[in-house]
């Protein structure tokens, strides 16, 4: 009871968001959008809303006119599962799908006019969850078929993401070819990442559906997904489980975790410490009265200190003195040889040609 | 004729001064024809800044003017607008004294011819007569003052009208006869664009034709003051250039400039052949077509020389008038200077055969050039095949004209020598056709 209770402190996170990355566009990587509507699915089911959760889809695959049963994306063959229900909130679609606004949403450099469902409103005690799924290589992603992330890109705005405190704890998930390189050069505390597969490894899609022409998944995520399915709010399982998630005999490539960087043991790291959206709620039986005079309470600080200056504008660049300034003086000067040089030219050619005798009006 | 000139200066000047207090200012001065990336005014502020904050103003590709322009600039930038007018009434007052001269040399020439019965006897009417040259010199400057082109070059405040100012003066020294004077400013001019160069052959050509020297290839002394005036220029040419060295105490200026006209590197729209070639072309064959426009521009001067060998100065106008329609940046400003000259040849105005349409179509043109770029760039329903057609067109327009003064120009000659009615060996009218 007293090691259930240490637990429920021990997170430290008070809020989840979630990012979630389809990067590839076209028909045939229908898979990819699968993938990524089904860890939507799975988080939102588990308490994350909406407004903490930033989707970003790189093509419409629901509405896409190849799609043979329009409005539906299948995670199953035989449609057994449709992940793209009726509540699915895209925040970045299509083309809005770039490098720089994947950068940007992290790092919170967002110009103002950015509507909230854009912008990752996350503090220093949220737990953040980041999956990534799309074409990627040895230490890089691809977006749209046309640029690229670098793993040191992303580690740099990670980073930046820690000296802002935009997270407490971050855990990031990569379903790409050779996925492990992209977590290779995180330097940033409190980060935990997993991959679908090794440098030098190819992810895997899953099964093709015959009546909509296309690999609904790829194995990696599906294994996921059947593993999250089990998960509930109050789940306790822990990261290890999700570590052992698809084998190599089921996902062909072997499946790679990095956990150096994060302070806590994954052992002790829920599920839905990342995956859910789990409200610290404290139970208690008794009463308390809020009065006035609360006993026992004492203003530590004397009432003068309290009291804090009239806030004013600070004065950081002095503009009015900026713009009436006098033009500064020129500092470059042509070098005496030269003007010497053209000068004695000048005038030798003046002489040259009206002759030496108009020497004496000068002398 | 002191007083009509400074008339028609002041008239222009006060045309200039309108215009700069004007709001067309600004609008003029972004205009891609008056300023080229070579002699646009933006860039020489530009430069200048770089100056002051202690960065080589040729580091990085916006500045292209020479060092001596540097100099001049970085003293008078403050009477910017008051140097280009100078400039402007120096260039037509150079081009007034050097036409007068020229016309007492025709003069001259065609009294003697007379006298020597060179002419046939009935081209009575095809002499020129005092009475109709005496206005030549005032309509020369009036055309270079108040041509619309030469006004918006000096709105936008271009170089190119200090480059013209210098060909005009070294046009006035080669016409007065001095040699030395001639091939410094020859030299200055080279120095600046690189294409006057091409100007050598008739500056040689008059001097020679001046100083009685027959232009035959087995004369000694005509090898002599070739090599004479040869040496005078290689020598300016070569001390201005060391001399530039100087000012900022390094090379970098020469591929800035003189690399920068030769490589064609920046493909703005302008008026030119070059922009759009090289825009659409592979990165494996442009120095090859640079190199062959290029070429194309200093190819004229040998055929030109041996036609035209005993006109130097007809030669000379035809020779700016390549040099401005083939040049790799040109710009209005080089227009207006050919320009200026044509009521030297007015009196070839019977022989000249398209001069209504090409007219037409160089005014229509001038009138289309803002009318479609602004349609290729600000509304977006034209693109550079537009612009560019209307910039051949151009082109086309001003070769027309000059191979039409040429023609002109050979006919005269011919009916000169050979009477005003030809005929045929069996007695009927024949006419005269350039092939």
């Amino acid at each position: 009871f007293q090691d259930q209770a240490e637990q429920f402190f021990r997170s430290g996170h008070t809020n989840n968001w979630a990012v979630l990355v389809c990067t590839s566009r076209f028909w045939f990587n229908y898979r990819h959008v699968a993938n990524t509507l089904s860890v939507y699915r799975s988080v939102k089911r588990l308490g994350i809303p909406d407004s903490h959760i930033v989707l970003m889809l790189a093509d419409d695959m629901a509405c896409n006119p190849r799609n043979p049963k329009p409005a539906t994306v299948f995670s199953h063959k035989n449609m057994e599962l449709n992940v793209y229900g009726d509540d699915v909130e895209v925040d970045y679609r299509s083309y809005e799908v770039t490098v720089e606004n994947f950068l940007r949403v992290l790092t919170g450099r967002i110009p103002p006019s950015t509507p909230r469902s854009k912008r990752l409103l996350s503090d220093d005690r949220s737990n953040i969850l980041i999956y990534m799924t799309g074409h990627g290589g040895n230490g890089f992603l691809k977006f749209q078929d046309s640029e690229e992330i670098t793993n040191v890109e992303l580690a740099d705005a990670f980073e930046q993401m820690w000296q802002k405190r935009r997270y407490n704890e971050l855990l990031f998930i990569i379903d790409t070819c050779q996925g492990a390189s992209m977590y290779e050069r995180f330097y940033s505390p409190n980060i935990m990442a997993l991959a679908s597969s090794q440098v030098g490894e190819d992810s895997l899609s899953h099964q093709p559906d015959l009546g909509i022409g296309v690999h609904l998944m790829d194995r990696y995520t599906f294994y996921v997904l059947e593993f999250l399915e089990e998960i509930h709010p109050a789940s306790q399982t822990n990261m290890n489980d999700l570590f052992q998630v698809c084998p190599k005999s089921l996902c062909v490539s072997t499946p790679g975790h990095r956990t150096d960087l994060f302070q806590r043991d994954p052992q002790k790291v829920l599920i839905t410490d990342f995956f859910g959206s789990v409200r610290k709620v404290e139970i208690t039986r008794e009463t308390l009265s809020l009065d006035r005079d609360v006993a026992g309470f004492e203003s530590k600080f004397p009432e003068e200190e309290l009291a804090t200056e009239p806030l004013k504008y600070a004065e950081q660049l002095p503009v009015a003195q900026i713009i009436h300034q006098k033009p500064k003086q020129k500092d470059w000067h042509p070098p005496g040889g030269f003007i010497l040089g053209l000068w004695a030219l000048i005038i030798m050619v003046f002489f040259k040609t009206y002759g030496i005798k108009h020497m004496k009006h000068v002398f | 004729m002191a007083a009509p000139l400074v008339l028609v200066v002041l008239a222009a000047v006060t045309v200039r001064a309108a215009l700069y207090r004007s709001s067309l200012a600004v609008f003029i001065a972004e205009r891609v024809e008056v300023a080229s990336p070579l002699n646009a005014w933006k860039r020489v502020v530009e430069g200048l800044a770089l100056l002051d904050l202690g960065v080589s103003p040729y580091s990085g590709a916006i500045f292209h003017e020479t060092p001596l322009i540097i100099y001049l600039f970085h003293f008078l930038i403050e009477y910017a607008e008051l140097v280009f007018m100078i400039t402007d009434v120096l260039t037509a007052v150079a081009l007034y004294l050097a036409i007068q001269d020229f016309n007492k040399v025709v003069f001259k020439k065609q009294k003697l011819l007379i006298e020597l019965d060179k002419y046939a006897p009935d081209v009575a009417e095809l002499i020129q007569t005092p009475m109709e040259m005496h206005y030549i010199p005032l309509k020369v400057a009036l055309f270079y003052l108040l041509n619309p082109y030469t006004v918006m070059s000096c709105v936008a405040k271009s170089t190119c009208a200090i480059n013209n100012s210098v060909i005009a003066f070294f046009i006035l020294a080669t016409i007065k006869g001095s040699a030395f004077l001639s091939a410094v400013f020859l030299a200055l001019a080279t120095y600046q664009s690189l294409y006057p160069l091409t100007l050598f052959a008739p500056a040689l050509l008059y001097l020679l034709q001046r100083q009685f020297i027959p232009v035959k290839l087995k004369s000694k002394s005509f090898w002599l003051y070739t090599m004479q005036y040869a040496s005078l220029y290689l020598c300016s040419l070569v001390v201005i250039i060391c001399l530039s060295f100087f000012l900022l105490n390094s090379w970098d200026f020469i591929p800035s400039v003189y690399g920068f006209i030769l490589s064609v590197p920046d493909l703005t729209p302008n008026i030119g052949l070059f922009w759009y070639f090289f825009a659409e072309m592979f990165e494996h064959f442009s120095l090859f077509f640079v190199c062959v426009f290029q070429i194309n521009v200093f190819f004229y001067t040998i055929p030109l020389a041996i036609k035209l060998k005993e006109h130097p100065v007809f030669f000379m106008f035809v020779q700016l008038a390549i040099i401005s329609i083939f040049k790799s940046y040109p710009t209005l400003g080089d227009v207006a200077l050919y320009m200026a000259f044509l009521p030297v040849w007015s009196h070839l105005y019977r022989f000249l055969r398209n001069i209504f349409i090409l007219s037409c179509v160089l005014i229509f043109c001038s009138f289309l050039f803002p009318v479609l770029w602004h349609l290729w760039i600000y509304a977006g329903s034209a693109n550079s095949n537009f612009y560019y057609a209307i910039t051949l067109t151009f082109n086309i327009g001003q070769i027309l004209l000059i191979s039409d003064y040429f023609y002109a120009f050979l006919r005269r000659e011919f009916y000169l020598t050979h009477g005003l009615h030809l005929t045929r060996q069996d007695g009927t009218e024949a006419m005269l056709v350039l092939k």
